[in-house]
């Protein structure tokens, strides 16, 4: 098994080119640089194009362009720029263009902390723009990871039409892992499965592109028909069309399976974490198994659609769950909302550019004591 | 976390911008990917990284590392003066502190501190640059957790070719420096440590 | 020289030093040549605001002893056109790099040009994104070397700030370098004199990134560089002339707006 040391922006690179993405637009930012770098390293090489836009409006404008054009298109930012990003997110969202989108998280809000580490880009990834639209928002919390949430983004960002975000954080983006050498496939583009069809361009109808002697569709931020043409009077049509996707995607097992359990089996009390955090978790679960208490973590893969149906049965079993995250309560709203009081929900979460250590969620779990903010101030290893 | 018979150690890597910090720990982690550990690699970036003390963790395990960042190290390799003011103090009791001579200044001469004159030899040789990897030679010879060969592999490997040869002949002088040194096991405080609960063991 | 010292010192804020630049870093020139120029000019702190983007130039304002708005990314001279029309008495200085000012912020940069705003813009340009790593800036001559480049090096043509600004309606526009500690002080004080939106563009040296991968070296390697990109043949070579290519008297933004709300026109 050959393996080389690897930066997760590295391999999320990698796993868009092993994804077939021949398009990147981006504009550079710490802690995504890399990804930039890297695409612009290898795009080329490979018959694909890559663009260092103006800022990120122009990018993610530039990676939607692409898409019509037949791309598999990406780009990659962190706080400042995806706020940038986020009226083109929902330009995408609403035109059903298929596009993936890595935020390697960074304190916020603003430049705030550049560039430590983060998870407070967790509800804009799913809310971020104005309106109401389907959302995927994939994480990771290893290298390896990394490529694979990657790689899987492009594969969901095509069968359901809508932009896929892929949450990584500073720590993950940075870090290097062993992983073995990826293979790539050869370049080239593979058509996308409307291409052929005569079916109306948008709804649940593949993805086609401008061209490929198809008739000439339109494409509009209005809200539209199936037909692409912006509908008059009331939108029921469009509602309708954004309705089914949220539909679908709630319901596309790939998507409800996006979790991993440890010891979960007989835990009393359960870390529901992802990121970076799920790794810190996950070091707080083994030793405290080790010391003989009985807790378990739920790490998450898929944190929109947030997995409920994982979560609901998790919540059945235990008497109790924490929510660690690196922000001061995101995801914990919508798990108290899914959990529906079954089981209490406590949150440690911290924002001041530090990572939560696995001492700091032991503790938590072995008083399971009041839902706190960690406190600030001093560092934890000082 | 693992007080079993698992081997973990956390190194800390530190000195100013420019002294190739970096490539150190790049050096370092894949040289132990190479040994068939498990490792995890983490520096610092953005502007700051540029200025004053820089630093690069490395983790090396015999099982998947669950947690990447190292909070206390288990050992401290220290290139240069605001390295050592920045990050000195954040290392286990009794951990184990490599550091170039003229970074700490007379006061702080604890007796469980590893002196090198890294910096005067790789200037004699005629490459002040390399004192990085002397550093990491002195590493190996005085705790063996990494091995040799893969060192000298990935110097061959990573390193431009014109300075192969300069690097591999630091690699070995700082080698030599730590030969015969025994990693002190007495913490500031006189007490015997007892032995890492990181299982740090490969230092005796 | 004239009296330096004490009385620039007033402008400086030395609490805040060592500052992030690396060493050899134009930017501390610039920094030293604003303080020169706003002493020269004979104001106070008080009554001046520096207001910086992001970017290593973007940090200029946390140095300067004066009022101090870092804003967010490209957005400066915005940030700046709002403060400006409240509080017309202060003197308004926006520092923002290449990247800040003619990419990300290149809307704001003409649109800030045709208003003609009262305020001074020093634009350094490094030709490369400097706290980000070394990327390429709309600067970047063609064939340089940046890690976004290809490998031949840029393919892209570079904007001419200068032009640009006069082509959307600036009203003083200058260039110099941070090769010349004479002439810089004294453009940027007359460019603070000049009742418009004045830009004085500086080539400035980044010896991290733009001196290193482009093999010239370090900073005097680089002022050197500065020097042979800006002499008389510049436009033969693909750099730049130097001096004031536009010093002319138009209404004044502030001033047209405050007349309309006064409700009257003469
Ligand atoms: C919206 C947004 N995108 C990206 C960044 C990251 N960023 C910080 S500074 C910078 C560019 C710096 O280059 P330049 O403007 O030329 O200034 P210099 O550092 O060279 O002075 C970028 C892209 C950011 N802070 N905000
Ligand atoms: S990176 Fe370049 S522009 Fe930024 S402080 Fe260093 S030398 Fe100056």
């Amino acid at each position: 098994m050959a393996l080389r040391m690897t930066m997760g922006n590295e391999a999320a690179a990698m796993g868009a080119l092993a994804a077939g993405c021949d398009f990147f637009a981006g504009y550079p930012i710490t802690p995504a640089t890399e990804i930039l770098e890297e695409m612009g390293r290898r795009l080329p090489a490979r018959g694909g194009v890559f663009l260092q836009m103006e800022d990120e409006l122009a990018a993610m404008a530039a990676v939607i362009g692409a898409a019509w054009g037949g791309a598999r298109a990406m780009t990659a930012t962190s706080g400042p720029g995806f706020s940038l990003m986020q009226e083109h997110i929902g330009y995408a969202a609403l035109t059903q263009t298929p596009c993936v989108v890595v935020d390697a998280q960074r304190g916020g809000p603003s430049t705030g902390l550049p560039t430590l580490p983060a998870q407070g880009d967790v509800m804009q990834a799913r809310f971020g723009a104005h309106g109401d639209r389907p959302a995927i928002v994939l994480t990771a919390s290893s290298v390896w990871e990394a490529y694979a949430a990657t790689r899987q983004a492009f594969a969901l960002a095509e069968r359901h039409r809508t932009p896929v975000v892929v949450l990584l954080d500073a720590v993950i983006a940075h870090m290097r892992e062993p992983v073995e050498i990826f293979d790539l496939p050869p370049p080239g583009r593979a058509p996308w499965p409307g291409s052929r069809t005569t079916k109306p361009p948008f709804g649940r109808h593949p993805f086609a592109p401008f061209g490929g002697g198809r008739d000439p569709i339109v494409v509009t931020g209005l809200s539209h028909g199936e037909d692409g043409l912006p509908t008059t009077g009331s939108g029921q049509a469009a509602e309708r069309i954004l309705k089914d996707s949220i539909t679908a995607i709630a319901h596309d097992p790939e998507l409800a399976s996006g979790v991993e359990g440890f010891y979960l089996d007989d835990a009393r009390w359960a870390v529901v974490a992802y990121g970076i955090t799920a790794r810190a978790a996950q070091a707080a679960v083994e030793s405290l198994r080790a010391a003989g208490v009985p807790v378990g973590l739920l790490k998450l893969h898929v944190l929109w659609p947030l997995p409920e149906a994982a979560l609901i049965h998790l919540a059945d079993r235990v008497d109790g769950i924490l929510v660690a995250e690196l922000n001061l309560g995101q995801l914990v709203m919508p798990i108290r909302a899914a959990v529906a009081g079954r089981t209490p929900v406590e949150f440690v979460g911290r924002a001041d550019g530090l990572l939560l250590a696995p001492e700091e969620i032991g503790a938590r779990l072995r008083t399971g004591s009041g839902s706190v903010v960690t406190e600030q101030g001093g560092r934890r290893d000082a | 976390m693992g007080a079993g018979p698992v081997r973990l150690t956390r190194i800390r890597l530190t000195g100013r911008g420019g002294q190739g910090i970096m490539l150190a720990g790049a050096i370092l982690a894949d040289a132990a990917m190479r040994d068939g550990r498990h490792v995890t690699e983490t520096q610092e970036y953005g502007p700051e990284a540029r200025l004053g003390a820089t630093k690069a963790e490395v983790i090396l395990s015999d099982a998947p590392i669950a947690f990447p960042e190292v909070g206390q190290a288990d050992i401290l390799v220290c290139l240069s003066r605001d390295g050592f003011l920045k990050y000195g103090g954040r290392i286990v009791p009794g951990g184990l502190r490599l550091v170039e001579e003229t970074s700490v200044s007379e006061e702080a001469l604890d007796r469980d501190l590893c002196r090198f004159p890294w910096r005067e030899r790789a200037r004699h040789l005629g490459l002040e640059l390399t004192m990085n990897v002397m550093a990491i030679g002195t590493l190996q010879a005085v705790t063996g957790v990494v091995s040799e060969e893969s060192l000298e592999a990935v110097i061959r490997e990573r390193v431009k070719a014109a300075y192969v040869e300069a690097n591999l002949t630091a690699l070995r002088e700082g080698e030599r420096l730590g030969s015969g040194v025994r990693a002190p096991v007495v913490s500031p405080e006189g007490k015997r440590r007892e032995g890492s609960r990181h299982g740090f063991n490969d230092l005796q | 020289m004239p009296k330096m010292g004490q009385s620039v010192d007033r402008f400086l804020r030395r609490e805040m030093l060592p500052t992030v630049w690396c060493p050899g870093c134009g930017n501390g020139s610039i920094a030293q040549a604003l303080a020169m120029a706003l002493d020269r000019l004979g104001t106070e702190p008080k009554d001046v605001a520096v207001v910086g983007g992001i970017g290593c130039s973007g940090r200029t304002p946390f140095y300067m002893a004066t009022n101090a708005l870092h804003t967010t990314h490209g957005r400066a001279l915005a940030f700046a056109t709002g403060l400006k029309l409240a509080q017309p008495d202060l003197t308004v200085v926006v520092t923002s790099g290449d990247g800040d000012s003619l990419a990300i912020g290149g809307n704001h940069f003409i649109q800030a040009a045709r208003r003609n705003l009262d305020i001074t813009l020093l634009l350094y340009n490094n030709a490369i994104y400097g706290m980000t790593g070394g990327q390429a800036a709309p600067t970047t001559p063609v064939g340089a070397h940046t890690t976004t480049s290809p490998a031949t090096g840029s393919v892209e043509n570079a904007f001419d700030a200068v032009e640009l600004a006069m082509a959307a309606g600036a009203t003083f526009v200058a260039r110099t370098t941070t090769f010349d500690m004479q002439e810089m002080p004294v453009f940027i004080e007359r460019a603070l004199r000049h009742h418009g939106f004045s830009l004085v563009e500086i080539i400035t040296q980044c010896p991290t990134y733009y001196g290193r991968l482009n093999h010239i070296g370090e900073a005097p390697a680089m002022l050197l560089w500065e020097r042979d990109m800006t002499d008389a043949q510049a436009g033969q070579h693909g750099g730049w002339n130097t001096g004031i290519f536009r010093e002319e008297s138009r209404p004044e933004y502030g001033d047209q707006l405050r007349r309309r709300q006064s409700g009257g026109g003469a």
